[in-house]
């Protein structure tokens, strides 16, 4: 199908797909208050099927917007307690010896990967081998054990979190394992007024009950909406030369990217902000990616792929100041206005 | 079936044209301003090296306007693409990519949704052309700069005025070679002449070259005056000569003198070159033959002679006027000898051919080699014998020698002629010393 033949969603669609997720999004306004960033962002790479990894410090609710998300999406939801002692196989299953009339034989046990929505809470707590276990699941949605490929349940998603402070003991995510994570999400603390509204609307600040707003079906239904959303070339050119201006040696890059990057953005990257950017727009009520929604998305899509230079942690530049950066470096379209013309 | 709304359609075609004219300021004012650079170079040279292209050179002023069409050309070539307008246009929109979709998907679906309709309220960028055409008045100040210089003489000029010179010359001296009125020799040293003022115009161009010009032709004009005198001066002789002879038998003595008179006068038109072409008796005669005796030979012979004569006088009528009817050198005609703005007529404010009165002298100022001093051998002098001498007058008051009288009392006799009263005069004791010692020395 060429682009020119290319059918929009029509509005009924995107209308309807906007009210399915925005009943999921609001719900989750109310566990979670003062946090609506945080919660689009989740939402959109829910929408785009990707993998989250949230970061914050205790107590701010990570856990509990993951845990909030699968009650509201009626899925399967697994929790997996990251600690050092923690085993692949306690993750991925494993084959126990049984007996079963008179015959001893080796049956699987599944674990908790097997799943529609496992949180990993302090995944950075575990070793690597641990956290590498997860690699196959994330990427291609099925694990291998002695041999034998399982697929997993569908949808699967990933949300973990991870603690920026008490970093003795814990083992940092490799830069393969984050770029599976379609988002770094990094939960900031609230506001004052919002404290005080947790305070006087939650007892012991148990959020509300929650029933499930979405089944599986919608949920596939979104998903294929999403698929359907528009990308328009002009668009993806600009994402494309955002994720390649991350490279140091690319001619486009700013001086920020020259300076504390080591390695750019991989094309994972590239194709996050794609799908992100199409699930955001859905949430939006468009039925077409713009500009903005990649704006929107780059930073939590690109930050935790770009691995930075030591120079960058003497002058306190993180992966999101250099994303910022990087938009404030390269214009939305190619070819922008002359020089003699300047916008208003 | 349109695939965006009228009102879209209408902001991108407007959106479209406001593209183009920026592209193009943004284009023309470097190429205006480089035409306007080269114009100047031009200019500049011409002013310099091309005097000939000055009444042209304000054409040059059209440049920038020429500038518009590469301008044009480079405009349409990089003209925004459809596809670019509505990008540039769905940025200027808050970057939604309503447009862009409806652009590049023929779906109508979505044409009169609220989105489509809010596509249409971006605003057209505002023109700012002056960041681009500040580079233009440097441009034009260093072309005006460039037309302003004066223009300059080069020295292909000094050629075209020396060749003038020469040419002049050269034409003079062919005509008086195609009359025969002159000798190999003087032909060879003219030529010479000639080509020394050639060089001389070709070096520097001044009022040397045309007074050195017309010297040389003062100089054939003289020549020219001498041969007719010389001819004029033998037909009166042999008019004398015949004269004489129609008369009858004369004393031998005035017969001497005439035969010698036209004797010296042959020989004075053979040392001017003016037998050339003569009859071979003419030549002998000019060489030094006597006169025939017999009559009839005689008469065949101032026949011959008169003949010749005519002939030559004929030519010389061609060229009587060598000389007389030149243009003479006039230094208001003199085109670098002109008093310019600069002040060069004013005094003490120096100009192109002289310093300030305040100046220092400079000697850098070589003279030309015509107007320098030639060298020239002098013939080798003959000392004269002291007894080869006799009185040309004599004075009513000369002194006569007189033995007797001393010193003093023939110079008070004589005082009053002898011009040396200062002699006499009684000089002071104090002054005596002084002149004693002057002339003792």
């Amino acid at each position: 199908m060429t682009r020119a033949d290319h059918q929009l969603v029509s509005q009924e669609q995107v209308a309807d797909g906007q009210a399915k997720i925005a009943r999921v999004v609001g719900a989750l306004r109310q566990v979670l208050l003062g946090k609506e960033d945080t919660i689009d962002e989740v939402a959109a790479a829910l929408l785009a099927r990707g993998h989250v990894l949230l970061e914050g410090l205790p107590g701010l609710g990570k856990t509990e917007l993951v845990k909030a998300l699968s009650r509201l999406l009626s899925l399967d939801f697994r929790r997996i307690q990251f600690t050092p002692d923690l085993l692949p196989t306690d993750i991925t299953g494993s084959h126990i010896l049984q007996e079963r009339d008179g015959r001893k034989d080796f049956v699987f046990h599944q674990g908790p990967v097997f799943t529609n929505v496992l949180l990993a809470d302090e995944i950075n707590r575990a070793s690597p081998k641990t956290q590498a276990a997860l690699l196959e699941a994330m990427q291609e949605h099925r694990v291998t054990i002695f041999g034998e490929t399982r697929p997993l349940p569908d949808p699967f998603f990933v949300l973990a979190t991870q603690n920026p402070i008490e970093l003795e003991g814990t083992y940092p995510l490799p830069e393969a394992q984050l770029d599976r994570f379609m988002f770094k999400i990094n939960v900031a603390g609230v506001e004052r007024s919002v404290l005080e509204e947790i305070l006087t609307t939650r007892v012991h600040g148990e959020p509300p009950p929650l029933a499930p707003v979405l089944d599986v079906g919608e949920l596939r239904g979104l998903f294929a909406l999403v698929d359907a959303v528009h990308l328009p070339r002009a668009v993806a050119n600009y994402a494309a030369r955002l994720v390649a201006a991350s490279h140091p040696a690319s001619t486009e890059a700013p001086d920020a990217v020259r300076t504390f990057v080591k390695h750019g953005c991989s094309p994972r990257a590239a194709i996050a902000i794609g799908a992100a950017s199409r699930g955001l727009a859905l949430l939006r009520g468009k039925p077409n990616v713009g500009f903005d929604d990649v704006r929107r998305v780059a930073a939590p899509a690109m930050a935790h792929r770009m691995v930075l230079d030591y120079a960058a942690r003497l002058d306190a530049w993180d992966g999101r100041r250099v994303v910022a950066a990087l938009l404030e470096a390269i214009p939305e379209v190619e070819r922008g206005l002359p020089q003699t013309l300047e916008t208003r | 079936m349109p695939t965006m709304p009228e009102s879209v359609t209408r902001a991108l075609r407007r959106l479209g044209r406001r593209l183009t004219l920026g592209l193009f300021l943004e284009i023309w004012p470097a190429w205006a301003a480089g035409s306007l650079l080269v114009a100047g170079l031009v200019a500049l040279a011409c002013r310099l090296f091309v005097p000939a292209a000055a009444p042209f050179l304000h054409w040059l002023w059209l440049t920038p306007v020429a500038a518009i069409l590469p301008a044009a050309f480079i405009c349409r070539r990089r003209s925004y693409r459809p596809a670019e307008v509505v990008a540039v246009a769905d940025w200027l929109n808050g970057g939604l990519g309503t447009l862009l979709t409806l652009h590049e998907t023929n779906d109508s679906s979505w044409i009169d949704s609220a989105l489509a309709a809010r596509t249409s309220a971006f605003t057209l960028p505002r023109l700012r052309p002056w960041r681009r055409l500040v580079t233009v008045p440097p441009a034009l100040a260093f072309m005006a700069t460039a037309l302003w210089v004066p223009q300059r003489m080069p020295r292909q000029t000094n050629v075209i005025f020396a060749e003038t010179i020469a040419g002049n010359l050269a034409a003079a001296v062919t005509e008086l070679k195609e009359q025969q009125l002159i000798t190999a020799e003087e032909e060879k040293k003219l030529e010479e002449e000639i080509e020394r003022i050639r060089k001389g115009a070709q070096e520097r161009v001044d009022a040397s070259s045309w007074e050195a010009a017309d010297s040389l032709r003062d100089k054939l004009a003289a020549d020219v005056a001498e041969k007719q005198d010389a001819i004029k001066w033998a037909e009166q002789t042999l008019a004398r000569y015949e004269a004489a002879a129609a008369s009858g038998p004369s004393p031998d003595g005035i017969a001497a003198a005439h035969s010698a008179e036209l004797m010296k006068a042959l020989e004075r038109l053979a040392e001017r070159g003016l037998l050339a072409g003569a009859p071979q008796e003419l030549q002998q005669l000019a060489a030094g033959a006597k006169l025939p005796a017999d009559a009839a030979s005689l008469k065949k012979l101032m026949a011959s002679l008169a003949k010749h004569l005519a002939g030559v006088n004929g030519r010389m009528a061609g060229v009587g006027k060598l000389g007389k009817d030149a243009r003479r050198f006039d230094p208001s005609e003199f085109p670098l000898g002109k008093s310019g703005p600069d002040g060069d007529g004013t005094p003490g404010r120096g100009g192109v051919t002289r310093g300030r009165a305040d100046a220092d002298l400079t000697w850098g100022k070589e003279t030309s080699p015509l107007d320098r001093f030639k060298s020239q051998t002098l013939p080798p002098g003959a000392a004269r014998s002291p007894d080869d001498w006799a009185p040309v007058v004599e004075l009513p008051g000369a002194p006569r020698e007189s033995p007797s009288a001393s010193k003093s009392a023939a110079a008070r006799q004589y005082s009053a002629v002898a011009g040396q009263s200062a002699w006499r005069r009684s000089l002071a004791p104090r002054h005596q010393s002084a002149v004693k010692k002057y002339f003792d020395k």
